[in-house]
């Protein structure tokens, strides 16, 4: 059997397994191999940064050198935050793990708790985290990972060592997905990787996907720009851009008949839709940057009446109302 | 599993679980644990859904008897009644009280179902069975007043049982979410209960229609849940509605109305386009419908204080032009939402179990897998001979691949 | 309006033949305690009716938590206006126990 336990996925398969192989974060590795030289003084720590830069790799690769690759699932325990069911089945998971896992390894006194997306937690959730944190200090260490540091509460920043996650270097990406070509003997056009590079928007995973998908497309031998254009225009969200363009086009009916159709199949919030439409909208190039603008002021009125209201379809649909009120005045200045 | 309806799967075994109706519980004990009984038959009524049927059985389990059920399906002529009740009543009537098992009793559900011409006689034929066995008979009902079962309520122990108390159904649905690890809104079980009006099953049927695996119950879910059942009366509150003349009919006839608000909100929501065909008309009123929304969640279940702000914007999008006023066809309930949701509650019930498994592999959360894995592994698997590994991998079945390949990007 | 114990309360003596009407209605008394409690339910209606007259009030019966115990009136509930089965003495569970602690819930994705 192919599968082996080998990952098949591009992500899975070339996710770094040593610190030193981490992507283009040298400052933060450089200072985490202390601790790994020296467990004992490590303290909590928090990862914070933009999707994609390399965080829960770290952690991983945290977890592989304090109890080697064969072990380290019996003392790691790894968590996301926004799939748990509530903070109290956190609670209960943390504590099962502390009692079962032996707490030590080697010269390694604590046992690891990887907790991915703690800013989606709340306020109260937080203070509850905080709590798990202090009673299960002797025996654990936390690796908290989330996409803004401000969105944790105080209390729980000054218990840890919070390591900014910056942005991944362009070039550093595209000597990434060059190598992992090279691995896969996958013959790619340095254009090619450059339009991959750009569209992943410095996440490395959304790029490593595009690249496997391209790799998986091609028909000759070579992956060049037009196969990658292609799976890119396959990926992106197509019905929310025509959700966009329905509206400012004049077709209120049509546009809300699309959101209904994504918020059924993807059971995407009112937030998400709005999100995306945000992205989206600033990609269609027939909009003047001031009109755009105009739009994504509505577009952040009704983000707050999202929060504030009781229906979100009804809130959508009063801000496609809008869209196409102000897609006439577009039609009549330009 | 999935599948199992939430009525079944949770109901009680036993007298002690079986919701409210305490009083009924302990009357009906004394006359089942009652070797002697002053009376032959009882004859439980009340509303459908408050848990006869369920204390009949939990009872049955309890003390040791076996159950023979019939119910108003079947036909209920003197000859049905006498072929299947009177074995059960005579044959085994006699071990009642000398053997373990203490024997059979026969239930006859739904009697006020002996009705009309196909019936004749069924009532007398269960008077003449009761008369003339010692199995005990237990026979529910809903409506107690029908005429024709006078003669039945002079022979039987007669036992009252009331709808549940609100309080107790929204416990109720509190355990079965925590059962189902469903995540909810406090004031959406309220929601749902109120809507029950007493009625545990049909409040437990509506808690497992509006859940989702992964999501949370909010009071939006609920909002259509009156609309279910009616409702003629909404066609008139829309039609006067969009045609009054100015803010102050609209508002008095709001006030008149006695359509629930939220069911109007939704409904409003659903015609608005209809109405205005006009774009800066119809951004207007949705403008104001927007505005009514945010105050309807402000006011959530305690601050009816500022209902009246909530009214007045409702009130104004009925008024942008009354000039442009044209009859047209409303969309009546249930509205587009709910018929949206309902109709791919599968697909995303499909699409979360496939990002769980994307995020069990690639240690990533499953919106994070819906977001940058799914649009790329649509595409991968549609490339179907290198695949076969990577859904291996996965632990995706070939139901999710066809699922994932013939996925439309959002 | 008055609220009575389900299982216990006391009435103003009645004549004899109130008295019976009122056991019929499925009233029982304890007449070392003088108490009178409820016995049946059936004719729960005509009993408070016949109650209300005596008391020349409108009476209610008290609850009981299923789940603390505690005893308490209807009118302190919140659901009070659309409780189904209004006045009726039965068991119920009280405010305290029904509302759970505040939690704030996040919307979660999916």
């Amino acid at each position: 059997m192919a599968v082996n336990g080998e990952a098949l996925m591009w992500v899975e398969k070339y996710r770094p397994k040593i610190l030193s192989d981490v992507v283009d974060q040298h400052a933060i590795v450089e200072s985490l191999k202390a601790f790994m030289r020296n467990p004992k003084i490590m303290p909590h720590l928090m990862f914070a940064g933009i999707p994609g830069t390399g965080k829960t790799t770290t952690a991983l690769c945290i977890a592989y050198e304090l109890f080697s690759m064969q072990n380290w699932k019996n003392f790691t325990l790894e968590l996301n935050a926004s799939d748990e069911r509530g903070i109290d089945t956190v609670r209960e998971r943390v504590k099962d793990f502390s009692r079962y896992s032996r707490g030590a390894f080697g010269d390694v006194p604590f046992a690891l708790i990887i907790l991915d997306e703690c800013d989606q937690m709340t306020g109260p959730a937080q203070t509850a985290l905080r709590r798990i944190m202090e009673t299960s200090s002797r025996t654990s260490r936390f690796i908290l990972i989330c996409n803004q540091s401000s969105k944790i509460i105080e209390p729980i920043q000054s218990r840890c060592a919070i390591f900014r996650f910056s942005r991944l270097e362009k070039t550093a990406m595209v000597e990434h997905l060059k190598s992992i070509a090279k691995k896969e003997n996958v013959n790619i056009s340095p254009e090619a990787v450059e339009r991959i590079v750009d569209y992943s928007e410095g996440d490395l995973r959304h790029a490593i996907n595009a690249l496997q998908t391209a790799a998986a497309y091609k028909e000759n031998s070579v992956v060049d720009e037009k196969v990658v254009s292609q799976v890119i225009g396959e990926a992106s969200p197509k019905q929310v851009q025509l959700m966009l363009n329905k509206a400012i086009n004049g077709d209120f009916m049509e546009a809300r008949r699309i959101m209904y159709d994504i918020i059924g199949t993807y059971g995407f919030t009112g937030a998400e839709i709005i999100r995306q439409m945000q992205k989206e909208l600033f990609k269609i190039s027939y909009i003047a940057p001031e009109q755009k603008a105009e739009l994504s002021n509505i577009l952040g009125e009704y983000d707050y009446r999202l929060t504030q209201g009781a229906n979100s379809d009804l809130q959508l649909s009063a801000l496609l109302a809008q869209f196409t009120k102000a897609g006439i005045t577009l039609g009549e200045n330009s | 599993m999935k599948n199992d309806l939430w009525v079944e799967k949770y109901r009680p075994t036993t007298i002690k679980e079986v919701i409210g109706n305490e009083e009924a519980k302990t009357l009906f004990t004394e006359w089942i644990g009652n070797k002697k009984p002053l009376k032959k038959a009882v004859l439980l009524y009340g509303p459908p859904g408050v848990g006869k049927t369920t204390l009949v059985n939990a009872a049955a389990r309890e003390y040791n008897f076996k159950i023979i059920e019939m119910n108003a399906s079947d036909t209920r002529s003197e000859k049905a009644v006498n072929r299947i009740a009177t074995p059960a009543s005579s044959f085994t009537g006699l071990d009642k009280f000398s053997s373990e098992i203490k024997g059979n009793m026969l239930f006859l559900d739904e009697v006020d179902g002996i009705a009309g011409n196909e019936d004749r006689g069924g009532v007398n034929a269960v008077i003449k069975i009761i008369e003339n066995t010692r199995t005990p008979i237990i026979m529910a009902a809903n409506d107690p007043d029908l005429e024709k079962l006078r003669p039945l309520k002079k022979i039987c122990l007669l036992i009252r049982f009331q709808q549940a108390r609100i309080p107790l159904i929204i416990m109720a649905l509190k355990k079965i979410c925590e059962q189902e690890q469903v995540k909810y809104e406090f004031e959406a079980l309220e929601k749902i209960a109120l809507n029950s009006q007493g009625d545990v099953r049909s409040a437990i049927n509506d808690l497992q229609g509006l859940s989702e695996e992964g999501k949370i119950l909010t009071l939006q879910d609920t909002f259509a849940l009156s609309l279910r059942n009616k409702n003629i009366s909404m066609d008139e509150t829309l039609k006067g509605y969009f045609a009054a003349k100015n803010v102050a009919e609209v508002a008095s006839f709001l006030n008149s109305s006695d359509a629930e608000y939220d069911d109007l909100l939704m409904v409003i929501g659903d015609n608005v386009a209809r109405r205005y065909t006009d774009i800066v008309e119809l951004a207007k009123a949705y403008d104001y419908l927007s505005q009514a929304d945010v105050f309807r969640g402000r006011i959530g279940t305690e601050n009816w204080h500022l209902f009246k702000y909530f009214y007045n914007n409702l009130a104004q999008v009925a008024a942008v032009n009354p000039e442009s006023y044209k009859p047209f066809e409303f969309i009546t309930p249930p509205p587009i939402r709910v018929i949206t949701l309902f109709w791919t509650k599968t697909k995303r019930t499909m699409l979360a179990s496939i990002c769980t498994k994307i995020g069990n592999q690639c240690h990533v959360s499953k919106y994070e897998a819906k977001m940058i894995y799914v649009p790329y592994l649509r595409l991968m698997l549609q490339q179907k001979n290198k695949t076969n590994t990577l859904i291996e991998w996965l632990k995706l079945t070939s139901e999710e691949v066809t699922f994932l390949t013939s996925l439309k990007m959002f | 309006m008055v609220i009575l114990n389900k299982n216990g309360f006391k009435l103003p003596r009645v004549e004899k033949e109130k008295f019976t009407l009122l056991m019929r209605l499925g009233l029982e008394y304890n007449s070392q305690k003088m108490l009178f409690s409820i016995k049946h339910y059936n004719n729960i209606n005509q009993l408070q009716n016949v109650l209300q007259d005596i008391l020349k009030s409108e009476i209610a019966f008290t609850q009981t938590c299923i789940i603390c115990g505690t005893d308490f009136g209807c009118s302190t509930c919140k659901y009070f206006k659309a409780c189904p089965t209004k006045d009726l003495p039965f068991s119920c569970i009280c405010n305290q126990c029904l509302r759970p602690k505040k939690v704030m819930q996040q919307q979660v994705l999916f």
